[in-house]
């Protein structure tokens, strides 16, 4: 197991080094001379270049890479040019934010998406049964900025049931407030997800219900709702974990949107201004940390698939 | 590698996967034939599939047709008409904040998301097989730093790839599209690289490179014919997602500019007037729910259709 | 199965669009719970501020934050420009006009306890025409300045070049509020304007983020204490949002309300609408020294083909009055007899000819929102469509607020100004149809001045120039006159109307002064 671990960790990096190589490329590419955004237009020509070797853009480009990428492996991704401000710092003051609404979601998937899953799998055909997996199906297809748009218009601005927006009311601190200010945001972004963990989890649950042993037990007169609970269904949350995993991707990608929708401020929001502020290193900030965070998140997923589930041969590719 | 392989290695579309792709020699093409047939008569009988297939049908047409159908021109203004309900005469879903016809813009946007949504997922496969054929065939290194490459691309939720490509771009239409397909090929490339890699094992491939048929050939004329099968189901599906992909970034403001009638920038732009219009937003917002919802009913059929043996 | 999912999905789909589409008004029930049993005021504006440094400050949104913390020397009555004392207790002009003798109000002292003197006033003259470019008021308001001096502690003795007629306006702007050196000192020219002390009738207490600015009543003020204890400036970008805030009770006073739910508030008792005319005008800025807008036919045909009318009467929906110059009505010397454009597409289009400009593309910039812009994105679309209609296609380009100023009054020369074609709005500072003449106008305030339109005419020059330097009203006034009819007919900006400044507010809640110039003052300010 802990070779295992530690080959997945390694394997790791070269994706990292990938990932971190495109972000830099791209942002390459992004149209404006650094040093005269950075100066402004009326610098002179031999402050700018002063300036330019001053951020080494003289270089040729793999030792700029070099270089950047040294920064942030300390911790600095540079400066934020609208905000004025390093956009590590930004970033902090934001995670949290983010963190908070999309485990919150995750949460909610993953609990309410096993349960109905379980439900569905063990009563399949039935009222029930159809009733959710279409629900599931719909779910799957509702474009996530127009469902939050849907819920907050019906039940923040017709209803007055919740918060339209903002993550706090003005003034106001405390869990509670919070909590209130989630529900409809963590509703929106949960449901795609919990449609998929649905549907996962009743055909994980259907397929380890036909296997041998769990025959076995039933001829050994075990109750249906034993084999249910004990074995049938530990051994199909085994494969809900990955779908639970490759869901996270799922998830923040709704999210850069359902930020903006409720004024979230989390880094969705951050990075969608940074656009429109025309503030690059804001943008490659935010999305070398978003990135990161979905191939760490993976790994871990990848580090309990292998945890739970002892068929796995750790030497296999 | 370092990611997972969910059991679904598509994007958007984590649901389980289409099955084991049914690979036919060329010499059997008259089973095969038969074999769409067959499938085509269980689409039929699948109802909620043939309704699917009349809306998506019926939503192409109208983008087709949309100059002579549309009641009024997308971006013709009446500002004195602003905001006008849903029944209005003249203006059966009510305008929106500039006067423009609700219905007319709704038209008018269903002929730019189908045209996205079809030419990026087009985009997407062309270099995602291409991509996939090449790894799969010639296996070694070029694999592996293709491999490699397609794996970094997956590292990104898609989203943020769409935006990371559009900054450099810069925000449109075209560059959205360009950005959601780039998104799009790692997931084509990787379906068919895995399908080449066995598919290459077999007798009748093994039996070509014997006979010492040229590379190209064998790819074209041996290969691709039996990796097809499975990803059309995935194209079909993914025209949906890359419809919905488009219209989130232009709701974001970095696909399609105003005045263009597009679903999402209408959902953005109508989202200002709430609390007084709902429909201005909310029905553009619908439109995209439907069209996917029935392009996955229409997959799921097709899915269904194609492989009996998975309905039990 | 198939079918029940059909069954779902119609139902679903039914359901959403009954709900969409069910009447209009959302206010229903009456009841406001309000989280501010406490005794203080929340206010809610659009924008963020940019900075709390007066001296910084060109937008209004951030003058309506920062005003309160500070003083200047005169300050404007309640509701005109017309000056009265502020830290100045009295002020004596010479006969030749050119020293002004300002005795200061004795015993104030800035928040952070140190004293305000005639040393302070000096420091901050010198702080403010430093030459640093965040300080871009600077010039305008004091470039007739030659020298100031503190002969003792209580006496500030400003000389001028030449005779400036409206300098007593220009102690009292704003911009020109008094900071404490101490503290400004310390902070240093960038991290003031989060750390702002003044001697205001609030104090600083915090600044979070993009969410709020919370101040405190000065209970050593000098002049009237506000009722209040603390006033919260909360910034809400999304205009809902600041409505669903006011429903909700969690802010009191929501500022810049979009004109299409005024109506639904108006028929509301919990709320009040709240509306003052501002000397203001909303315009489009063309760069005149460029193709396209370097001929004065695109800029007129661009004026012809726009609808102004349908705009104020369909967008505004009461916000607006329409505008047929340049300069806010309510200025002195301003005159409706100048060049007049009506809405005629025809004439664009005949004009464009003429130019022979008839395939013309710009990008045509719009702010996401900000003070006195009033609804950028309707008034974007409206304008784009009317010149589709002449041919010219308008490609939009949105910028944040305050990348958009930065873009607007960037230090570019003319021909690297990217932006050709911009929305802007200007509040008057003073009052003085120089504010806005001179200002906007003069071709020595080019950016990183506010002469955005690069407009330069030697003649209009000639006028505005005399007119400020003579201090006899009867001689400027006619001179006024003229330059407003040469800029009228030069067009650098296309004028489309005058802003009535609105808010809503909790019903109960009174006297929350509204400034013609655009701030507010809440010292008299009651809560229920």
């Amino acid at each position: 197991m802990l070779r295992y671990a530690i080959k997945r960790v390694l394997q790791l990096i070269p994706i990292l080094i990938g990932v971190s190589m495109l972000v830099f490329l791209i942002m390459q590419l992004t149209p404006g001379d650094p040093a005269k955004l950075i100066l402004g237009p009326r610098a002179s020509q031999e402050t700018l270049e002063a300036y330019r070797r001053e951020l080494g853009l003289h270089l040729p480009i793999w030792q700029q890479y070099l270089n950047w990428i040294g920064n942030v492996l300390r911790g600095n991704l540079g400066n934020s040019l609208h905000f004025k401000k390093p956009v590590t710092d930004l970033i902090m003051e934001r995670l949290a934010a983010t963190l908070i609404l999309s485990i919150a979601s995750m949460i909610l998937a993953t609990v309410f998406g096993v349960v109905t899953g379980v439900i569905s799998a063990t009563k399949q055909y039935s009222l029930a049964d159809r009733t959710m997996m279409t629900l599931a199906l719909i779910g799957f297809c509702l474009p996530v900025f127009w469902f939050g748009l849907l819920l907050q218009f019906v039940f923040s601005i017709r209803l007055g049931w919740f918060p339209a927006s903002g993550i706090n009311s003005p003034g106001v601190t405390g869990w509670q407030d919070m909590a209130w200010h989630l529900v409809l945001p963590s509703i929106a972004l949960a449901v795609g997800a919990m449609a998929t963990i649905a549907r996962m989890t009743r055909s994980s649950m259907l397929e380890v219900i036909r296997q041998d042993y769990i025959r076995t037990a039933r001829a050994k007169g075990v109750s249906w709702r034993e084999i249910s609970y004990n074995h049938a269904l530990r051994n199909a949350l085994i494969p809900v974990v990955t779908v639970v995993g490759s869901q996270f991707g799922y998830l923040l990608s709704g999210q850069i949107l359902l930020e903006v929708v409720f004024n979230w401020p989390g880094l969705g929001q951050l990075m969608v201004n940074g656009i429109m502020y025309r503030d690059f290193p804001l943008v490659q900030g935010t999305v070398l940390v978003v990135a990161a965070m979905y191939v760490v998140v993976n790994l871990i997923v990848d580090l309990l698939y292998g945890f739970l589930d002892p068929r796995i041969k750790y030497e296999e590719n | 590698m370092a990611l997972p392989d969910v059991d679904n290695p598509r994007f958007l579309v984590p649901i389980e996967p289409v099955g084991e792709p049914v690979f036919t020699d060329p010499a059997d093409e008259i089973e095969s034939h038969s074999l769409w047939r067959d499938a085509f008569k269980r689409l039929l009988k699948d109802r909620l599939a043939v309704i699917s297939a009349i809306i998506i049908i019926a939503v192409i047409g109208i983008s087709i047709l949309a100059p002579v159908i549309a009641p009024y021109a997308p971006n013709e203004m009446d500002l004195a008409k602003r905001l006008q309900p849903i029944g209005t005469p003249g203006h059966i879903l009510g305008t929106d904040q500039a006067g423009r016809d609700i219905l007319s813009r709704l038209i008018w946007g269903g002929r730019i998301s189908v045209a996205i949504g079809v030419g990026a997922v087009a985009a997407a496969l062309v270099f995602g097989v291409l991509i996939g054929l090449i790894a799969g065939f010639y296996k070694g290194p070029i694999d592996t730093i293709a491999n490699f490459g397609l794996n970094i691309l997956m590292a990104f939720p898609y989203i943020l790839l769409a935006i990371s490509i559009i900054t450099a771009l810069g925000p449109g239409l075209t560059n959205a599209m360009i950005a959601i397909a780039i998104v799009g090929i790692p997931y084509y490339a990787r379906i068919v690289r895995g399908s080449v890699l066995s598919l290459r094992e077999q007798e009748f491939v093994q039996a070509e490179i014997a006979l010492g048929a040229s590379n190209w050939r064998i790819i074209f004329k041996h290969i691709l014919p039996n990796v097809l099968s499975p990803i059309i189901v995935a194209a079909t599906l993914d025209v949906g997602w890359m419809i919905v992909m488009a219209s989130g970034l232009s709701f974001l403001g970095l696909g399609a500019q105003p005045p263009t009638a597009e679903w999402g920038l209408m959902l953005s732009e109508g989202q200002k007037y709430i609390r007084n219009a709902p429909y201005v937003s909310l029905l553009p917002g619908l439109m995209i729910f439907i069209v996917v919802l029935a392009l996955n009913f229409l997959g799921d059929g097709l899915r269904d259709a194609l492989d009996p043996k998975l309905k039990q | 199965m198939k079918k029940l999912a059909l069954l779902i999905m119609v139902l679903l789909i039914a359901g959403l669009l009954l709900v969409g589409c069910g009447s209009d008004d959302v206010t229903d029930d009456g009841t406001t719970t309000t989280t501010s049993g406490e005794n203080q005021l929340i206010i809610g504006i659009s924008s963020v501020p940019v900075s709390l440094d007066e001296q910084q400050i060109s937008d209004y949104n951030s003058d309506r934050v920062a005003s309160e913390l500070y003083d200047t020397l005169l300050r404007f009555t309640d509701d005109s420009t017309d000056v009265e004392p502020g830290l100045a207790t009295d002020w004596d002009v010479s006969e030749d006009g050119l020293t002004y003798t300002i005795t200061l109000r004795d015993g104030v002292k800035f928040h952070d306890g140190t004293d305000f003197d005639a040393d302070a006033v000096v420091y901050n003259f010198e702080r403010f025409t430093s030459g640093e470019p965040v300080f871009a008021y600077a010039d305008p308001i004091f470039d007739m300045v030659d020298s100031v001096s503190a002969p003792d502690e209580s006496t500030v003795v400003f000389k001028l070049k030449e005779p400036f007629a409206p300098f007593l306006a220009h102690l009292a702007m704003t911009q020109f509020s008094i900071v404490s050196p101490t503290a400004a000192e310390e902070s240093g020219i960038q991290d003031f304007g989060r750390n702002p002390v003044g001697t205001g009738p609030y104090k600083f207490v915090s600044w979070t983020g993009e969410t709020e600015v919370i101040m405190e009543r000065n209970d050593d003020y000098w002049g009237d204490k506000p009722n209040i204890d603390r006033l919260i400036y909360r910034f809400i970008t999304d205009d809902n949002t600041r409505l669903n805030e006011l429903e909700a009770g969690s802010i009191d006073i929501a500022v810049d309300p979009l004109p299409d739910s005024i109506a639904g508030f108006e028929a509301h008792s919990g709320f009040q609408i709240l509306q003052e005319p501002g000397l203001h005008t909303w315009y489009l800025s063309l760069n005149t020294q460029v193709p396209p807008f370097d001929k004065a036919e695109v800029r007129h045909a661009f004026y012809h083909a726009i609808d102004r009318e349908a705009i104020v009467d369909n967008i505004l929906l009461g916000t607006g009055v329409l505008a047929v110059n340049f300069l806010p009505p309510a200025t002195p010397g301003y005159t409706d007899d100048v060049p007049k454009y009506e809405f005629s597409p025809e004439k664009a289009k005949e004009l464009l000819a003429e130019a022979g400009e008839e395939n013309l593309t710009v990008d045509f910039w719009v702010p996401e929102g900000g003070s006195g812009m009033q609804s950028p994105d309707a008034m974007a679309t409206a304008i784009q469509g009317d010149l589709a209609n002449v041919g010219v296609t308008l490609n939009i380009k949105k910028l944040e607020w305050g990348a958009y100023l930065d873009q607007m009054f960037g230090d570019f020369p003319p021909e690297d100004q990217e932006m050709l074609l911009g929305q802007m709005s200007w509040i008057s500072d003073n009052g003085d149809p120089d504010n806005f003449l001179y200002f906007l106008c003069s071709n020595t305030q080019w950016p990183p001045n506010y002469n955005s339109a690069y407009y330069s005419n030697d003649d209009f020059e000639k006028l505005i120039i005399e007119a400020r330097f003579n201090p006899v009203w009867e001689e400027r006034e006619p001179l006024y006159k003229e330059a407003q009819q040469i800029l009228m007919g030069d067009l650098p900006y296309l004028p489309i109307d005058h802003e009535i400044i609105t808010a809503i507010g909790r019903e109960g809640i009174t006297g929350f002064v509204i400034h013609p110039r655009g701030f507010f003052r809440t010292t008299g300010v009651t809560v229920p």
